[in-house]
């Protein structure tokens, strides 16, 4: 019955104790993140029962208030605070309470004592649960840390030195492993069928799965911990040429072309810039080439290059201009001419008869030109006969031989 | 041959094949056969594939060096040596204005929008920039911070040191073209003796 009572008041009080942690939760989270708690935040009897509780402790009355390292510890743990958590790798002590227990436990069944006995299995495995637990958050925050690649902290440095302290850890993980020999567990429980399933083939089959873990994580770990120095040792690279070549602004290494053996580093060959054109001499290609030709877009003549053309030929511009003129004025002196003879005029003949200066090509043209240029009305009173010619039996081209003018005179 | 065209065109014109700049090229670049294959091709044009000391970028180099390689290269490198300076400086810069813990490394995405912020918010990294830009290496002649940037950027572009995956979008990649700068300048360390370290033991001093 005592028993019984024992265990109703320890439930009881952890309850009340386990409250208080929620009652006061943003006070103490403050004395997670700073240094110390501030009591102004708790009345007196709370900050009695906080440190019956033992959440909080001050080492003596002078120094202030300050949150236990257990309940940092819970906190770190909860949050995933991978720069505060802790890796608990004491096996030895665990591996003595096992020992008292399994003693304990078999005392208890020679005695026929059923009940203790059954309460000593239950610690039992409690105890192997926090072990593994113990194991299991370990490798978890070592998982965190490197898939993270250590990102908690900025600096290179530190997490060089986060990595060391993450291999160390693994290294006592490995070690409290070894401790734990399943040949003295095997002696020690005997043909106990309980105790052999539960320190015996769970453990190993537990153990074995931490152990392979561990491994993984370590071998991640050194290969991020090489990845850490190449980098750290790209910066120093960079820090100390820079540092160097301002120290000597006039730095002149060796010329390493020079050399018998000149280094690939510095063997650049010079650039080709390998070439080809157009080559009509496939006739396969040609419709290929013909496409993109049709692709090419057309050139736009820009405001820029007339104006630029037009100042260049300034110097003749009067001459051309006197001469055009010229030329303007026969022809129209021929178009009054057909007016006033009244029947159809040849453009050659008279020009022929005339005897002008201008070729006989340019002559027709301005004549042509001249025509297109009238109004609308005025084309239709005149009449612009072509003379024309096929160039060749194989060439539809027509050519303009000879223009007739002919004077309609108006309904 | 003609499926490895396009990778000869970069190679002789002077690019750097890297997993950066050209994945699928690279990849190829990792078949010994491969290899061999474009030497025999390049070997009349007196050329041939050459690598870095870790073989993370692959260019051309001479294969019979004569009196006018030689010169060719002794320009170069003259070249090449007075661009050091600015473009370490560019790389400190970078990392102490984006807040990056390590150098800048081949794959690195950088964006010049937020480098110009960044220096546009720190006089001193501002400052840095603006003597950078003037270098002769970049030779800005602009005042404004934006289009300093913008030139620095487009001529480590033209250098070959940063990608530009799409034109129309202000990212850059870096590529492996760093880590040969990085090695060549071990090279000269080693050469010349230099009073650089690379172990953690000196780094307080430099620091």
């Amino acid at each position: 019955m005592a028993e019984e009572a024992f265990t109703s008041s320890l439930v009881q009080t952890g309850v009340e104790r386990l409250a208080l942690l929620g009652k006061h939760a943003e006070a103490l989270m403050q004395g997670y993140l700073g240094e110390e708690v501030d009591p102004a935040a708790f009345s007196e009897s709370a900050l009695k029962k906080l440190l019956a509780a033992r959440i909080l402790w001050q080492s003596d009355d002078q120094s202030g208030l300050k949150l236990s390292h257990r309940v940092r510890d819970l906190l770190a743990e909860m949050l995933a605070d991978e720069k505060r958590r802790h890796v608990n790798a004491e096996v030895a002590e665990t591996l003595e309470v096992l020992r008292n227990l399994v003693s304990a436990y078999q005392e208890a069944l020679e005695r026929g004592d059923y009940l203790l006995a059954e309460q000593q299995q239950l610690r039992l495995t409690q105890e192997i649960d926090d072990l593994n637990n113990r194991f299991t958050n370990a490798i978890d925050s070592l998982w965190q840390r490197l898939n993270s690649d250590f990102g908690f902290v900025s600096r290179l440095n530190d997490k060089i030195r986060e990595n060391e302290r993450a291999q160390k850890q693994i290294a006592r993980l490995l070690d409290g492993l070894e401790l734990i020999d399943f040949e003295e567990w095997i002696a020690r429980v005997g043909n106990q069928g309980v105790l052999r399933k539960l320190l015996v083939s769970q453990l190993q089959i537990q153990v074995s799965s931490h152990y392979s873990s561990l491994r993984e994580v370590q071998a991640r770990l050194v290969e991020l911990l090489a990845r850490f120095r190449h980098q750290q040792a790209r910066s120093l690279l960079v820090q100390g040429t820079l540092a160097f070549l301002r120290e000597h602004p006039g730095f002149q290494p060796g010329n390493y072309a020079r050399r018998s053996q000149v280094p690939d580093l510095v063997n650049l060959a010079a650039p080709l810039i390998p070439a080809a054109s157009v080559a009509l001499d496939q006739p396969q290609d040609s419709d290929q080439l013909a496409a993109l030709v049709r692709q090419l877009p057309k050139p736009a003549a820009s405001r820029q290059s007339v104006a630029e053309a037009q100042a260049t030929r300034w110097p003749e511009d009067e001459r051309l201009v006197a001469r055009q003129r010229a030329l303007k004025q026969e022809v129209e002196n021929f178009y009054l001419e057909a007016i006033d003879c009244g029947s159809r005029l040849s453009a050659l003949e008279y020009w022929q008869e005339q005897a002008l200066q201008w070729e006989a090509e340019i002559w027709l043209f301005q004549v042509l030109a001249e025509h297109q240029g009238l109004p609308a009305t005025e084309q239709a009173q005149l009449h612009l006969i072509k003379k024309e010619k096929q160039a060749s039996d194989w060439n539809q081209v027509w050519l303009i031989e000879d223009l007739q003018l002919e004077w309609v005179q108006p309904d | 041959m003609t499926e490895l065209g396009p990778l000869l065109e970069r190679l002789l014109a002077g690019e750097f094949i890297c997993q950066i700049s050209d994945a699928e090229a690279y990849r190829r670049l990792q078949d010994e056969n491969t290899r061999e294959a474009i030497n025999d091709y390049l070997r009349p044009l007196n050329r041939r594939l050459a690598s870095n000391p870790e073989a993370s970028v692959w260019f051309l180099a001479w294969r019979e060096l004569d009196t006018s390689a030689r010169d060719q290269l002794s320009s170069q490198l003259a070249l090449t040596l007075n661009s050091l300076q600015p473009l370490l400086e560019w790389m400190q810069l970078v990392q102490e204005a984006l807040g990056k813990d390590a150098v800048l490394a081949a794959g690195d995405l950088l964006k010049p929008a937020e480098f110009t912020l960044k220096c546009e918010d720190n006089a001193s990294l501002k400052d840095r920039l603006q003597r950078l830009a003037n270098d002769r290496f970049f030779n800005s002649q602009s005042d404004a911070l934006d289009n300093q940037v913008k030139l620095i950027f487009r001529r480590l572009k033209e250098h070959g040191y940063l990608l530009q995956p799409h034109d129309d979008r202000q990212y850059y990649l870096v590529t492996s073209k760093v880590d040969y700068l990085l090695d060549l300048i071990r090279f000269i360390r080693d050469e010349e003796n230099l009073p650089i370290e690379e172990e953690t033991g000196q780094q307080e001093e430099l620091l």
